[in-house]
Parts: C-alpha cells; structure tokens; sequence
C-alpha cells in the first residue's frame, strides 16, 4: 500500500507499453511516419499517512483536475508527450521520503520530481534530487526552515532544486499584526518542537519577538510524540503567556489543547502552525476551536487563478467542495500550482533528455498561478520564490462548521480584509 | 504551587506508566516471560477499540465490555496457540519469539490501518478538570486513569493473594514441575493467566487511545517505560509498579519544568541512576 503509484489515464507502467504497442500497432498500419514520443516521468513524494496527512487530503482530486486538464498528455516544442505520474508515500517520515525518492530517481528514472509539505518531506526529496541531478519543484515548506534544513548558502543556492512558498517573516508578521490587533499583556508562549519547524523558529523569531516589545516563554525544543504538555503549560500560566505561537501536527495539538484546557490555561490568541490551517484538524474541538488563528498561503478570496484549468481561486475551491464534500483547505491550491509550474516549465524545456535543460526551463519560470506570482530568480533566497500571505481567524461558519475570515493583509495587499480579530471567549 | 503541580501531574502520568506495566509483570512473574511484544499488544488492543467503535459507531464507554471480551480471547489464543510451543527452558528462546511477534504486529497494524496516528474521543471528559487546591487543577480523565491503575493493582493483589486461582499462579510462578507433581493442572493456569494480561493490556489501551495519540509504531515506547517502572519497584511487585511508574512521572515532569528537551531523557536518566542504587529495585517481592 505504501508502494501505489498513481496512474494517470490509468497508465501504469506495463499497461502502457501494452496499449502503447497496441496503438502503435495500429497506427502503423497507415501513418508510418507518426512517431508517439517517449513519456515523461514525474515523480511526486507526499505524506499521505502519518501525522503529516492533513496535507495530502487534495492530491487525489488534484490529480484528477490534472488528467482532465491535459488527458494525460503535454505539448512540447509542438509535439504531443504523455507523462506519468509516479506517487509515493513519505509516511510523515524523512527517512522515508528520503528512500523512496531514492527509489524514483534510481529504479524508475524519473525526469523530474514534485514533494510538498513541511520539511520533512521537502528537505529529503530535494537533497537527494540535488545528489542525482533530477530537477525538483517542491512548495509548501516556509523558506528558512526549507533553506536552513538543507544547509543552503544564501550567496549560491542550489543547482538542481526550486521551492515556492511564503516566508518565516511573513507568516510570523502576519500572526504578530493579528496578535496586535486585541489587547494583550504581549507575553508569548513558544511551543517549538524539535524538528525542522520548531528548530528554524526557534532560530529566527525570539528578536522579532523582542524587537516587536513581545516577551517569550520558551519550554525548549521537545521531540514529539510527547505524552504531556502539562510542563509547558504550567511553565506558561506562571509567566503570565496569554498568546500561543506555536508548529505542531494536530496529533501534539490536541494533547496540548486538551491540557490546557484541564489546567485552566486560557490564552486570548492560539496559533498552531501545521494544525490551524486544517479546519479537519481543528473542527474536533468544536467551540473551542473558534477564534484560532493562522496564516493564510491561499483562500477562495485571492484574486488569481489557475493556468491549468483557467478557474478562479473561488471556483477551485468551489470544484473541490463540490466534488468532495469537504470544505476546501489552503493546501488545495498549491497542490494545484505544483503542477500549473511544472507544466508551464515543461513547454520550454529545449531537450527533454537532456537534466540541465528541464531545470535551466524550471529557473525561468515567470508566471502568476493560483497561488500568486511565481518567478524563482526574485526570491528572498536563491532558487525560491516568496508567495503573498495574509492573515486570519476562524470563526462559526454556515455551510462548514468554521470559516476563515482574512483580518490582515500586510504581505498580500491583494487580497480584501474581511473583519478583525476578536480574542477566544471561554 | 509550581512544584506541587508538577509532583501531581507526574504521579497522574505515572499512574498511566504502571497501567503499561501490569501486564508485563504479570507475563514475567507467572510465566517467565520478558514480553517483548507487550507494548504493541496495548497498541493492538487500541486499534481493536478504534475498529469497534468505528463499526458500531458507539462511544468506547459503550463498546468496553466487547473489547475486554475480544482482548480475554486473545489472551487465551496467545497462549494456547503460540506460547504454550514455546520451550522455556532457555529464557532466551520466548524473548526471540516475542520480539518477532512484535515485529509482526508492527508490519499487520501498519498493513491494515497506516501510519496515521489515532485517538480516540469521550467528548468534554476529555477537557474536564477539578480543582484539588487553590489554582491547582487536575484532569477529570488523568485521575481517572489514576484510579484505575489503583484498583487493578488492588484487584490483582486480591485476586493473586486471596483466592484459589491465585494460590495456583503463585505455586506455578515458584516452581512449575512441582506445581505440575501436585496434581496442578498448569498449562489452564497459564491459558487463564494470559486471559487476566490481555483483559490488564485492553483496560491500558482504552485508557491510553482516549488520552492521547497512537500509531502502530508506538508500541515500544510504551514497553520501554513499562519495563522501566517493573524494574524501578522491583521484579514482581504490583505496588512497586505502581510506584516505579510514579518515580518515571514525576521525573518526566521535573526534567520538563528544566527545558523540554528533557522530559523523555531524565525518565531514562532517573532509571539508570535507580538501577544502580537499587539493582533489585525499591521493593523487592523477597529479599535474599
């Protein structure tokens, strides 16, 4: 089951070559000259199980949008290519993403190679994509937990490996203009665990908190799974922590929240990267999930849409809505802008066969998805590209059970503030 | 008031760590058996009650007696169907064979479920607290758990100390062939003796899926500090257990006060510093 590979127009490897031989076959018999042109290979790495699948939820459907967008086929230089998709589980696992992109470039011989969400997924495919040559395309991974974990050099960048999201400073600008906008005593409780996330935060943030007038209560980098956050949050009512700032999977989440609860710890703003982002995730807490905030990489309000599908950010959420019966989640569209990158890219490449020449078309790219503008030359740091992000709260919802209203839009003056932020009611 | 939050918090996650123990002491004491696989067997047992519930769709309050009952099946299959081949002249050979068993049981629960990590949900209980002292506040469900280790270790003393099944396990447990020359019949003492671990292992199970997260993978953390409060209070002691798993609490939650890269190592360290001091641990069931 960790082995399944997507098929896209049902083709898996042997089925194509055998339907390839058929229409070949057939063809041949009266157009000799019409050669079908060889496939392309592109390799996908996504947590699909693990404490990490809340990101994978969209890949399905996306993949479906894929195939109904292009039937399974990209134009190049005027000439029809079929490609393939080959997906792989990273069980929320770094060492496991690690292999089984190992397993793509080496047994399958990808082309190129797509992995989204978080660090541990990022960091590995795109390490061993840099190893092998493959060109790679990730996003979803802020940009200094990305660069940092790689050991990037902000002078040199990469050669083989591009990356797309928002950036440390606007996520945690954003959630600072949020915590501003409500009276509080300004006392920030960190809960950074030890991972890529937590270790980057706890890097960068502790002078922006300072310079910002913001004390920090830090219990210290822990591993995760912990079996009680009773520590952190008696260490947090003793030094007055009325905001939470913290990266944990909804798993740790829910211990901590559940916790705090129990203790009476009762902070007037929450933030939980890799859980608020999920109305899944946070929808369990019922009322008590009201009022957490986040920082939004895309909501139906954007004002871009998709070059793969022409819809706009609020008919794709919309599609998805429709044909899943879920309410739609930020992740949604940059799975989407993935491929809406790859295959922009694509159409440029001069010599398919040819490594260099794929990811010297990805270095060019210039374009504006669903997700923003993407151009990899412009970014912060090398070989990345910062995607506009705003600010928001969930509060009740009509059609869903929570609904994400923008309250700020410091780093995406693009997009419309709905309302502003109220403190959690208890 | 910091301290003595801390002191309550780690005696209630202690009483989680000696519920993990009970069966694995049990297992030891009776059959000899270093359980291996004991803390994947409380995983299993989770997944059972996931599997329940989700079928039924009824709370695990509801769908407890079916897992006890499923739970006291399996025991009894363990033993008649695996165990029982198990030669146990060499204490080696039912180690190996439980260390496989474990390593089969992480692969099958991987197969049928993933590597999602589970939970599984009484509602408000869940977030509900009391307030022992002045600001001082305890989780409704954690002293539930707390009370629960207290009343199976009590159950289980009664059961071991007072009546005639537990006059037969302690008989097995001192010299088997003996037991065997007096007519004991000891191959049903172990089939019932494993029946009471696995009925132990689903209490800890629905205890544990309720307070926090699992995945199939979690089982030899959980055996880990299992075995680190049987050693702690001594081979064979049901209250030293108890206490063991207390001492590990308590450590965790001090350690986490220090910075919380700490917890996990000072209930290691506090271990090692023990199993030094006290190489029998602090209540040995007979002292020579």
């Amino acid at each position: 089951m960790n082995k399944k590979t997507h098929n896209i127009a049902h083709l898996n490897r042997r089925g194509f070559l055998k339907a390839g031989a058929a229409s070949a076959a057939a063809v041949g018999l009266y157009s000799p000259a019409f050669a079908a042109e060889r496939t392309i290979k592109i390799g996908m790495v996504m947590p699909q199980t693990g404490p990490l699948a809340f990101f994978s939820e969209h890949v399905d459907f996306v993949l479906g949008q894929v195939q109904k967008a292009t039937g399974g086929q990209l134009t190049i230089d005027g000439r029809q290519y079929p490609f393939e998709i080959l997906l792989r589980d990273s069980q929320s696992n770094p060492n496991r993403a690690s292999e089984v992109a190992a397993q793509l470039i080496l047994d399958e011989g990808v082309d190129l190679m797509i992995a989204a969400a978080t660090p541990e997924t990022t960091v590995p495919v795109s390490d061993m994509c840099e190893l092998n040559g493959v060109p790679c395309v990730t996003n979803d991974t802020p940009l200094e937990p990305y660069f940092q974990a790689r050991g990037g050099d902000p002078d040199v960048g990469f050669e083989w490996t591009n990356h797309f999201f928002f950036s440390g400073t606007q996520s945690a600008g954003t959630n600072l203009n949020m915590f501003g906008q409500i009276a509080s005593d300004k006392m920030v409780g960190a809960l950074w665990p030890n991972d890529g996330d937590g270790n980057a935060f706890a890097q960068s943030y502790p002078p922006l908190f300072d310079s910002l007038g913001y004390g920090l209560s830090d219990p210290g980098r822990f591993d995760m799974p912990l079996s009680s956050y009773a520590a952190a949050v008696s260490q947090f009512k003793a030094d007055g922590v009325d905001l939470i700032y913290g990266v944990i999977p909804p798993p740790e989440f829910t211990t901590f929240w559940n916790e705090a609860a129990q203790q009476k710890f009762q902070p007037k703003l929450v933030y939980a990267g890799k859980t608020v982002q999920f109305p899944a995730a946070i929808e369990p807490f019922g009322a008590r999930a009201e009022g957490l905030i986040t920082e939004v990489w895309w909501a139906p309000s954007y004002p871009y849409a998709s070059t793969m599908t022409g819809q706009s950010s609020q008919e794709l959420a919309d599609e998805y809505e429709a044909a899943s019966g879920r309410q739609w989640s930020m992740p949604l569209a940059y799975r989407h802008s993935l491929f809406e990158v790859i295959f922009d890219g694509l159409k440029r490449v001069q010599d398919l066969d040819d490594p260099a020449s794929i990811q010297a078309a990805f270095n060019e790219t210039d374009m504006v998805s669903v997700v923003g503008p993407i151009n990899f030359q412009t970014g912060p740091l090398p070989n990345t590209c910062m995607t506009p992000t705003a600010g928001g709260q969930w509060v009740k919802g009509d059609k869903f059970p929570l609904n994400l209203v923008i309250c700020d839009n410091e780093f995406a003056p693009e997009v419309p503030v709905q309302g502003e932020v109220q403190p959690l009611t208890y | 008031m910091e301290l003595v939050n801390t002191l309550v918090q780690g005696t209630l996650l202690g009483g989680l760590f000696a519920l993990y123990a009970l069966g694995l002491s049990l297992v030891f004491g009776v059959m000899r058996i270093v359980n291996i696989a004991h803390g994947d067997l409380i995983v299993l047992l989770a997944y059972v009650g996931l599997t329940v519930t989700e079928f039924f769709g009824v709370s695990i309050v509801v769908a407890a007696p079916a897992v006890l009952l499923l739970a006291a099946g399996a025991g009894w299959f363990l033993q008649r169907g695996l165990f029982e081949f198990v030669p146990r002249h060499d204490p080696l050979i039912p180690l190996l064979v439980a260390f496989g068993l474990s390593i089969i049981l992480q692969n099958l629960m991987l197969l049928g479920f993933g590597a999602d990590p589970q939970k599984l949900s009484i509602g408000r209980l869940e977030q509900a607290s009391v307030e022992i002292l002045p600001d001082l506040h305890v989780g409704v469900f954690s002293l539930l758990i707390f009370g629960a280790a207290v009343a199976l270790i009590g159950g289980l003393q009664l059961m071991i100390y007072r009546t005639s099944f537990g006059r037969a396990l302690r008989a097995v447990s001192d010299n088997e062939a003996n037991a065997a020359m007096l007519g004991l019949d000891t191959r049903a003492v172990f089939r019932k003796a494993f029946v009471i671990v696995m009925v132990t292992v689903a209490i800890a199970a629905m205890l544990m899926s309720v307070r926090g997260n699992f995945d199939p993978a979690s089982g030899p953390t959980r055996l880990l500090t299992a075995f680190e409060a049987i050693v702690i209070g001594g081979l064979g002691s049901m209250w030293g257990t108890l206490v063991g798993g207390v001492i590990i609490g308590i450590a965790q939650m001090v350690g986490a006060q220090i910075d919380a890269s700490w917890q996990v190592l000072s209930g290691h360290l506090v271990f090692l510093i023990l199993l030094i001091l006290r190489p029998r641990g602090l209540f040995p069931k007979n002292d020579g």
